[in-house]
Order: structure tokens, then sequence, then C-alpha cells
């Protein structure tokens, strides 16, 4: 039974447990990939076990929705405890993480080369940052976590990128400190408001959502805690650390910057940012859409233009999460459910699009549309799963992308239409670089021969675990939103 | 005075013998093995200092043994031996030879311990400046280079400036109040509306004498010049040991329940200037030495934001970051100190790919800066966030978002050193040395004391709460 394991801070230090025993063993990198893929599968299993036996939690939670928690006294003079619980946003998440860091280190089996034991240790490190910031209940803890995330990640593009990857991993790195740090300041001033209210000073998520707050001061402090977490979603117009961050990281890197850290701004923001200020949430809600729908046309657009395929689908998240943030915009409990699931999709798809695209710069040390062409007889396996994958990607029906956004669309229509309707050319947009993306590598005759060799074991190992998610997701998301439903009705009040 | 008197003041007798003692043997005793007696004093009286004494006071020697002076000691011993120990083969490398050196050390530690046990005016002046000559003395003491010399050269013209105006000071402290024992009386005299204009004018004087031991704008000039040219243990000492006892002494004088008065406004400006200046120029800095030499400047800065509180929140704040900055400072100068040949390594470029050369020190070092620039899970983080909520909380908002501010500006330069070790091809075959075993002790002993003072700070918290009472 999940519940007596102390399974949430399993699945949160598991991994930097793997990465003490990895330091003993830094020599051979064989041994290496194998320790770590093998942690990396026990947390999968981990968190599949709750997914299929979800427990139920004895007695009275302190939020509705979780079904798991655990809390004990860390700083008690100040309030801190160490506290982590999980609902089925969480869960969602939390699967996510274990998911695609086994694709990652899959991912980066061949293709990193040097210094192996240190790029599969950062991966763990990364996992347990992940996995800390889904599941903290407590602000002084998910704070820990949130930056404790960034380290690993300008590590990994530092080291093992290309291109310009010093810059971008300290231009990464820098950002989302300096956002980290604003957010720092209104945790600190909601703490001691709270205190001077009700003389408990504390860092918990349910006491501190009873505060009562003036509306400017609650104005100022979701504004300091939303632009934390707008870079990290990324809305326009803090974006511009992605293209770079994405483009010269490694192929490990980028699954984990796009599949994960992205969610984590918009999982702050569902978690903290709106149910601890919901008036000024309400108030600065057009606003949000507004950046939103300006991120996704926007997004789209410049993917457009790209020649380098990379760079295409960095930009083509920052359009897709343009969908998420507009589903929290509209805080209704199917466009709220759209999101989760959405993260869940773009987290799969964005996976998948890096990883074929690592695949190609790989076999031909270039990612350079222009270069490649008439894949689709040369190596069909890839060719099939890049269709299906970027197919996803652009929305199709019966895949996963079309399911999350066709519930942010329906959900956020009744409160904030205009949105909904010019969002509504987001999902026009994707097609067209999609459509033109294909015909170059797929389909158009290329313009320098090139022997490239299809899938081997392992990539098809890789390929059809998320093909079959992407499929899975989109044909039956049914039990996934069951999971949703009870948090989603609690966030929103069930509006 | 009886033998529990002696017995509660059993460190200065063990650090100021033991300096003697080694100028004594020292004569007959290579230099090493002075270096490893003066460590073992070091340790002996931060023992001493972790059982209760009986007697609290030795009135007739002008010091006391309070709690206060017990965890203050034991972190000025604590220092001298990380540093003594980091100093072994840093000497041998730039043939600092002979017993001076590490009965000098002791002999600033026996004077940063007398400053935190002082109840007059008198002995703290006398401890002030039995630490900062055995500092004159050690800043100089490489005679093989003219840096060294004239860091200290530098050092002694403006300490002994600094001095001058401390002396100042407490004259016109004792001419408006009668006597030279630190009471509450003398805080008094900083609330009233229009106090006594000669003990505000001996306050002014003193607070200008400390902000220079301190280094806080515009007092700081020295510090840059000084960590440059000065040998790297010795800086490690200066920059933690005699700063937290310069500003145990404003603990001391301006304690809790008084508050700071009317002297608020200087802190605040001192405070602000510090955390502007020491974060913005460390970021023009190429040499290693003088961007920590800034950085100290600001994370000072950080400090007297959380003590002009004048609240129970903003001492502990306060007194928590000087022991993580202390522990902060002995590594990342101990990581130079240890990986600097006799000559070199001296531009943060040089440090180039050293991180997988050398792993451990570079280890060390990178864990030192990403504490300093106040990232999780390290004890700077855990102090930045104490300060600032201890800031807020005290209504200094403005102050503590400028805080923030700067502490945002200052990722960049601690990053370029992380960046220099780890993220960049060496271009010239790495000529740094390997840590010794002694180095090795003192570099994980403080490298632990980062992680865990950041991952669980309540031990420590509960001892400050029952130090400041």
């Amino acid at each position: 039974m999940p519940n007596d394991l102390y399974i949430l801070s399993l699945l949160v230090f598991l991994p930097i447990a793997g990465c003490l025993l990895l330091a003993t063993v830094c020599r051979r990198s064989g041994v290496a990939r194998v320790l770590a893929l093998s942690i990396g599968l026990a947390e999968l299993a981990l968190t599949v076990w709750i997914l299929i036996d979800t427990p139920t939690l004895p007695g009275s939670v302190p939020l509705p929705g979780f079904f798991l928690w655990e809390d004990t006294a860390w700083i008690e003079r100040f309030g801190i405890r160490y506290t982590v619980g999980m609902d089925g946003i969480s869960l969602l998440m939390a699967v996510l993480t274990a998911f695609v860091t086994v694709i990652a280190m899959l991912v980066s089996w061949r293709g990193i080369r040097e210094r192996v034991a240190l790029h599969y240790t950062l991966l763990l490190v990364m996992e347990t940052g992940v996995m800390g910031v889904f599941l903290s209940l407590d602000l002084f803890l998910f704070y820990l976590f949130w930056e404790v995330m960034l380290i690993p990640m300008f590590f990994l593009i530092g080291i093992w990128g290309h291109g310009r990857h010093v810059y971008s991993a300290v231009k990464f790195f820098l950002y989302t400190l300096a956002g980290s740090l604003l957010m720092l300041l209104a945790i600190i001033g909601l703490y001691l408001i709270h205190g001077a209210q009700s003389g408990v000073y504390s860092f918990a998520l349910p006491l501190l959502m009873q505060t009562r707050l003036a509306t400017d001061v609650s104005l100022w402090l979701f504004g300091a805690f939303f632009i934390a977490f707008a870079i990290k979603i990324p809305l326009f117009p803090l974006h511009t650390w992605l293209p770079d961050a994405h483009t010269d990281a490694p192929t490990a890197g980028s699954v984990i910057l796009a599949g994960l850290l992205l969610k984590t701004g918009a999982y702050g923001l569902i978690r903290f940012g709106c149910p601890l200020f919901p008036e000024a949430a309400r108030t600065l809600a057009p606003l949000i859409a507004t950046l939103a729908v300006i991120g996704i046309i926007y997004g789209s657009w410049i993917a457009y233009a790209q020649t380098d395929m990379k760079r295409l689908v960095a930009y083509s998240s920052v359009g897709h999460m343009g969908f998420v943030a507009l589903g929290i915009a509209a805080w209704t409990p199917i466009a709220l459910s759209g999101s989760v699931l959405q993260m869940v999709n773009h987290g799969v798809t964005t996976s998948a699009l890096f990883a074929l695209v690592g695949m190609l710069d790989e076999r031909a040390d270039t990612r350079e549309i222009a270069a490649f062409g008439g894949l689709w007889g040369k190596t069909p396996i890839f060719a099939f799963c890049f269709l299906l994958v970027a197919m996803a990607s652009a929305g199709l029906p019966g895949l996963n992308n079309f399911t999350g956004e066709f519930l942010i669309l329906a959900g956020s229509f009744r409160v904030i239409p205009l949105a909904a309707i010019l969002a509504f050319i987001g999902v026009i947009l994707p097609l067209v670089y999609t459509v033109r993306l294909l015909q170059e590598l797929l389909f158009a005759t290329e313009r320098r021969p090139l022997q490239l060799a299809d899938l081997s074991l392992r990539e098809g190992i890789v390929m059809s675990g998320l093909c079959a998610a992407i499929v899975c997701l989109g044909v039956y998301p049914a039990p996934f939103l069951n999971l949703l439903r009870a948090p989603v009705m609690f966030l929103t009040g069930g509006r | 005075m009886t033998v529990a008197d002696i017995w509660s003041i059993m460190p200065l007798v063990m650090l100021a013998g033991g300096s003697l003692l080694l100028l004594v043997f020292g004569a007959v005793a290579p230099g090493r093995y002075c270096t490893w007696a003066a460590v073992v004093v070091t340790i002996g009286s931060a023992l001493w200092t972790i059982q209760d004494p009986q007697a609290t006071l030795a009135p007739t020697l002008g010091v006391a043994c309070t709690p206060f002076t017990r965890f203050f000691t034991f972190l000025f011993a604590v220092s001298a031996a990380v540093t003594l120990l980091l100093s072994i083969e840093s000497n041998e490398r730039r043939a600092i030879r002979g017993e001076e050196y590490p009965a000098t050390i002791l002999f600033a530690t026996f004077g940063m311990s007398v400053v935190v046990s002082s109840v007059n005016l008198l002995t703290l002046f006398l401890g002030l400046e039995a630490l900062t000559f055995a500092f004159y003395i050690l800043v100089a003491m490489d005679l093989n280079r003219a840096g060294s010399a004239e860091a200290g050269l530098k050092y002694l013209l403006l300490g002994a400036v600094a001095a001058a105006f401390i002396a100042f000071g407490i004259a016109l402290i004792y001419a408006a109040s009668g006597t030279l024992a630190i009471t509450p009386a003398l805080q008094g005299v900083l609330r009233e509306g229009g106090g006594n204009p000669v003990a505000l004018a001996g306050w002014g004087l003193l607070l200008s004498g400390l902000a220079f031991k301190v280094s806080l704008v515009p007092a700081h000039l020295w510090t840059p010049d000084v960590y440059q040219g000065g040998p790297t243990p010795v800086i490690a000492f200066l920059s933690t040991g005699s700063k937290v006892a310069a500003f145990a002494a404003l603990f001391l004088l301006l304690p809790m329940p008084g508050g700071v008065g009317i002297l608020r406004t200087p802190l605040w400006l001192m405070a602000f200037l510090s955390m502007l200046v020491g974060n913005l120029a460390a970021l023009r800095q190429e040499n290693i030495k003088r961007m920590l030499a800034y950085s100290s400047i600001a994370q000072m800065g950080y400090v007297t934001l959380a003590f002009l509180t004048g609240s129970a929140p903003g001492h502990m704040a306060a007194v928590f970051y000087l022991v993580a900055y202390s522990a902060m400072n002995l590594a990342a100068f101990g990581a130079i100190a240890s990986l600097a040949p006799a000559e070199g390594l001296e531009t943060i470029d040089d440090y180039r790919g050293i991180g997988y050369d050398r792993p451990f020190q570079a280890g060390v070092l990178a864990l030192a800066m990403f504490a300093l620039a106040g990232i999780p899970p390290t004890a700077g983080f855990t102090g930045k966030f104490m300060i600032f909520a201890a800031a807020v909380r005290g209504g200094e908002l403005p102050l503590a978002i400028a805080g923030i501010l700067t502490a945002a500006v200052s990722i960049y330069f601690y990053l370029r050193v992380v960046v220099s070790l780890y993220l960049r091809p060496a271009v010239a075959p790495v000529t740094a040395d390997r840590a010794t075993f002694a180095e090795g002790l003192a570099l994980a002993a403080v490298g632990l004391a980062i992680l865990i003072l950041g991952i669980f700070p309540s031990p420590l918290l509960d001892m400050i709460y029952k130090v400041l009472g």
C-alpha cells in the first residue's frame, strides 16, 4: 500500500541517493549509465504503482483532493516544515517526471561520450529537484527545490551543449534566478503578513491560503509570483531565454528542459500562485490570457521562419505552453483540466520531438532542415515516428495534443471568449510549420546525399514508448481526467 | 582574582600562552611542527568553550565569560584551526618559514577572543588592537613578494587611522559618561532626541573605526588591495575572523533591547552603499581575490541590513549569517590557497578547466561560490533568507528590495568562477597543486559546514537564540 512507505519522500530522494552511489563508480561510464537507468526505472515503477493503486488517505486531509501527505517539523523557529503531498495533478506530473527522465537517460546513451558519470549524476539530481517541486506543499521547501532545479540544468547546458552553450547556460540561470528572487520577497511578505494577522508564522500552503490580504498588497505579491512563473512557462515577453537554452542544450538537456522545467512554471501558478491570491489572479486573468494568446501566435509565427530544427521545436514550445497558460487564465474546471492534461501531453510530445531531432543530429552532425530530405524512403521507421509525433504536436485529433487543446478552448470560451477565438488561430499555425517541416524533411528530395541509419534498438524502445503514450493519451485520456476531477473542482470552486 | 576566574578565561590564557611558547620553542622546531602545535592549541581552546564555567565575570581583568563569549570564541578558534591547516602547504610553497606565523595567528585569535569577552571599552580597544597588530604582521609576512609588503603597509596606515578614531571615540564617550564600562546607559544616549553631543561624537567616531574593520562603504578602500596582496590563508582569516570580531563588538555595544537608535541612519547608508558598491564593483574584477574582497564588502552589507533592525530576528539572522559567511569565505579562500602554486592562478580565467583535474578543491570552491550567491541548499541561502525576512519584518522594505536586487546581480560574478572551472576548456597544462591531507581536512570541514548549516540550521539557530538571550 503506497500510503505506508513514505513513498513521497522516497520519490523525491531516491534519485539523489542514487547519485551518491554513482559517485563511487564514476570512472566507468558503462556502469554509471546502467546504474542511473535502473534508478530512473525504479522511480517510474513507483509512480506507475501509485497511478494504478491510487490510495486514499485515512482521516481528514488538510487540503481536499490530496491522497498522500507527509509532514514533519524542519526549522521550527521559522515555522518551516517538510510537507509533501500528492493529489491528481501532482500524480500526473510525477509520472511525467519519471517518464521523461528515463527518456532523457536513454537518449543520451550513446550521444554523451565524455564525463558520462557526471552527466547521469546531473540527470538524477535534476529528477530530485523537479519531483520536489511537484510534491512540496510548504512554500519554503517549494522555493528550495525550485532553485535547486536550476543548477543541474545549468551544468547540462554548459558542459555538453553546442553553439553558444556557455552564454545560453548563464542566460538561462540568471534570468530564471532573478525571477525567483522576486518570488522570494513575495513569499517572505506573505509569511510575515500571515504571521502578523494570525500570530502563527508558517509557510504551510493550507494555512497561507487563509490569509486576508488588502487588494493592492495581494496584487503586488501575486505579481511577483507571476513573474517568476511566467519566466518559466514561458510567457511572452519573458521567453527570450528559451530559444537559446533549448537550441544549445544537449538532447537530454532539451528533453528535460522542455518536457519538465516548463511545466514547473505552469504547475507553480496552479498550485501556489492562483490559490494563494484568488482575487488578484482573477483581476490579472485578462492580462495572462492576452500574453498567452500573443505567445501562441508569436511562437508559431517565429517557428515557421526557423531553419534550425531544434530552434523550431523550441519556438513551438512557446506556442504550446501559451495554450496551457490560457487554460490557467480561464480557471474553469474544463479549462484547468485541459491545461494539466496539456502539460502532460506537451511533455511527452516535445520530448519525442527533441529526441528525434537529436537522433538526426547524432547521425549527420547538423540540425539544419535544408541538410536533410527524403527520409521517408531512406529511414522509414524514423520517418513514421516523426510523422506521428509532428502530427500530434500540430494537434491532429486522435493524438494527445488535440484533447488538451480542445478542453482548454472549450473551457475558456465561456469566460474569455475573445482570447479563445484568437487562440483558434493558434490551432492552425502549428499545422503550417509542421507540414512544412515534414515536407522538407521526409518527402522532398535531398540537396546532398546522406547515408543515415534507421532507428537502433535503443532508439526504437524510446520512440515506441513515446508514441504509445501519445496515442494512448489521445484516444483514451479519460482515466487521467478522472484523476484530475477532485483537485480541479477544489481549485476552481466548481464554477 | 580567583581560580574560578582563571578557569573561565582559560581559552584566552591558552591562546596567548600558546603564542608565546611557540615563539620560544619555535627556535628549535621546524615551522611545520609549530603550525600543527598551534592547531592543537586552537582546537583545545575551542573544546574548552563548550563547557559551562563556574564564574562568568572576571572583573579585575575586564573580561567576562558569557555564552556570547563562548560562542564566538569557539567560532574564532575553529576559523584559526582551519586557517592554520590551510597554511602549512601554502607557506611551504611561498617560503614563509619560521614559528612567527603560527604564533601571530594564535595572537590574532587571542585578540578576537578578548574583543568578545570585554566588559569595558578599554579591553575592547586592547582586543581590537591586538588583533589588528597581528594582522599587520601577517599580511606583510610574505617577504619574497613586494605585493605582500605593500598590502601590509596599506593596512597599517589605514588601520592606524581607524584605531585612532576608535580610541578618540572611546575617550569622548568616557568624557560624556564618566565610565568605561559597557552598559546599557551607553546605548541610551542614542535614543534620546537631543543626546549629549560629546557622547554622540564619540559614538560616531567609534562607528567609523568599526566600519573600517568590517570594511563597510565608505571605509572599504583598503579591502581589495590588502586581499590581493596578502598571503591567501591570512586573508581567509582576515576576511572572516577579523570582521566577525568587529561585528561582535557592535553586538556588545548595541545589544538587542535598546536597538540602534539614531545610528540607524548611518548604518542604513553604509548597508545600502556596501551592497551596491560591493556587488557592482565585483562585476568588473578579473583577479579572483579582488572579486572576493568586493563580495565580502557586500556580504557585510547584508549583515548590517539585518543588524540595523535592532530586533531579535534581525540579530539572530546577523549572527547566523556571520557563521555561514565564515564557512563560505574560509572555503573560497581556502580552495584558492590550496590550488594556487607559488606564482600564478591570479585571475578567474586562470582557473579554466581546473574543475576536472582537481575535482575536490574545485568542488569546494564552486560550493563556496554557490553559497555566497545564495543558492539553495547552502548556508548562504538560508542566511540570506533569514536576513531578508528579518529586514522586512523590521520595516526595512526598501533596503530589503535593494538587497535582493543586488543579490541577483551578484550571482553573475560568482557564476563566472564556476563557468571558468567547469565550462571552459583549459588553455594550458594545469599547474594547480593537489590538496594535502591538512588542506583536505580543512576544506572538507568547511564544505560540510556550508551544506549542513543550509539544510539543518535548527541546532545552530537554537544555540544563537540562547546566546543572544
